[in-house]
């Protein structure tokens, strides 16, 4: 079993030294820190079926190239653009022509759908008050955070994936773009759709105390 | 005169669909200049939309604290682990 000290890796440059040393505690720190963002990265492009198989394809390439890191982006952009280009390979592997625009069509009842607006782009009712405005009394409901959660996984996955990648991560538009192949611009669409899903769940909430 | 003023006007004007589209890169400050004050001004005039685009900000502000990163604990040396011995069968 790999060996795992304590050291404190905080200090990125710390920690690019320690993963091209080849020091076991660097990379378990890289696993701990970024898995769980790369198999919602490697789902947006692939789908479910695929993505555990692409994390480990990609971790084995990050294991082996490390070295090769010449710091131009920060580790974890070079760590998702990995596992990115990994997915398209086994896309392409597998012959499938899968789009991101496939995979995230419109959700159902979505807030911009008709329903919300009428024809000349009025609401077509008042936008709903809510109980608390405030956020940190928002943070403490647990049936809240249930049904932000229940939702974000049933997020179409390139939403899901640009949602994190932008709201949770701070990676820049330009960088998730790079990441999940698609242009800036159609980044801010799914990272809003995501965002208005989420608000929608809020106002329910507000409303009924449910999800 | 009148009737071309307000058709100017309202040429120029943002519906609340338009606005409700465009509130992320609003809030994002992605809008541009034009776009910015198009959207400040269909704000002054519409409560509906004002109200909308605060409970943006705040879900903006709190879903990313209320996910959890990761459901479960993850076992990093195991996963390592199994890197090196694909990592060596791969070069062996």
């Amino acid at each position: 079993m790999a060996k795992v000290n304590t050291t404190d890796y905080c200090n990125e440059q710390v920690l690019i030294a320690g993963l091209i040393a080849g020091d076991d505690c660097a990379f378990c720190e890289i696993i701990k820190r970024f898995q769980h963002t790369m198999l919602i990265v490697a789902r947006a492009i692939t789908g479910d079926t695929f993505a555990d198989d692409v994390v480990q394809d990609a971790w084995v390439a990050i294991y082996k190239n490390i070295a090769k890191f010449e710091q131009r982006s920060s580790l974890k952009t070079w760590v998702m653009t990995i596992v990115s280009n990994e997915a398209k390979a086994r896309l392409r592997r597998e012959s499938r022509k899968v789009s991101l625009d496939e995979l995230d069509g419109e959700v159902p009842g979505s807030y911009l759908d008709g329903a919300n607006f009428t024809s000349d782009g009025h609401r077509s009712s008042p936008t709903p008050s809510w109980r608390s405005e405030s956020p940190e009394e928002l943070l403490e409901e647990k049936q809240l955070q249930h049904c932000i959660n229940k939702t974000l996984n049933i997020l179409p996955p390139a939403q899901k994936a640009a949602f994190i990648l932008r709201d949770i991560e701070q990676e820049s538009f330009d960088d998730i773009g790079n990441i999940l192949q698609v242009s800036a611009a159609n980044v801010r669409v799914l990272v809003h759709r995501a965002r208005l899903t989420l608000l929608q769940v809020i106002d329910r909430f507000q409303e009924t105390g449910t999800c | 005169m009148l009737t071309d003023n307000r058709n100017v006007i309202k040429k120029h004007l943002l519906s609340c669909k338009d606005v409700a589209h465009l509130a992320s890169d609003y809030l994002d400050k992605n809008a541009g200049n034009k776009l910015n004050w198009k959207i400040r001004l269909h704000l002054l005039m519409c409560s509906c939309c004002r109200r909308f685009m605060r409970h943006l900000k705040i879900t903006q502000q709190i879903a990313p604290q209320l996910i959890k990163k990761s459901e479960h604990e993850m076992d990093a040396g195991f996963v390592l682990q199994h890197i090196k011995d694909r990592t060596n069968i791969s070069q062996g």
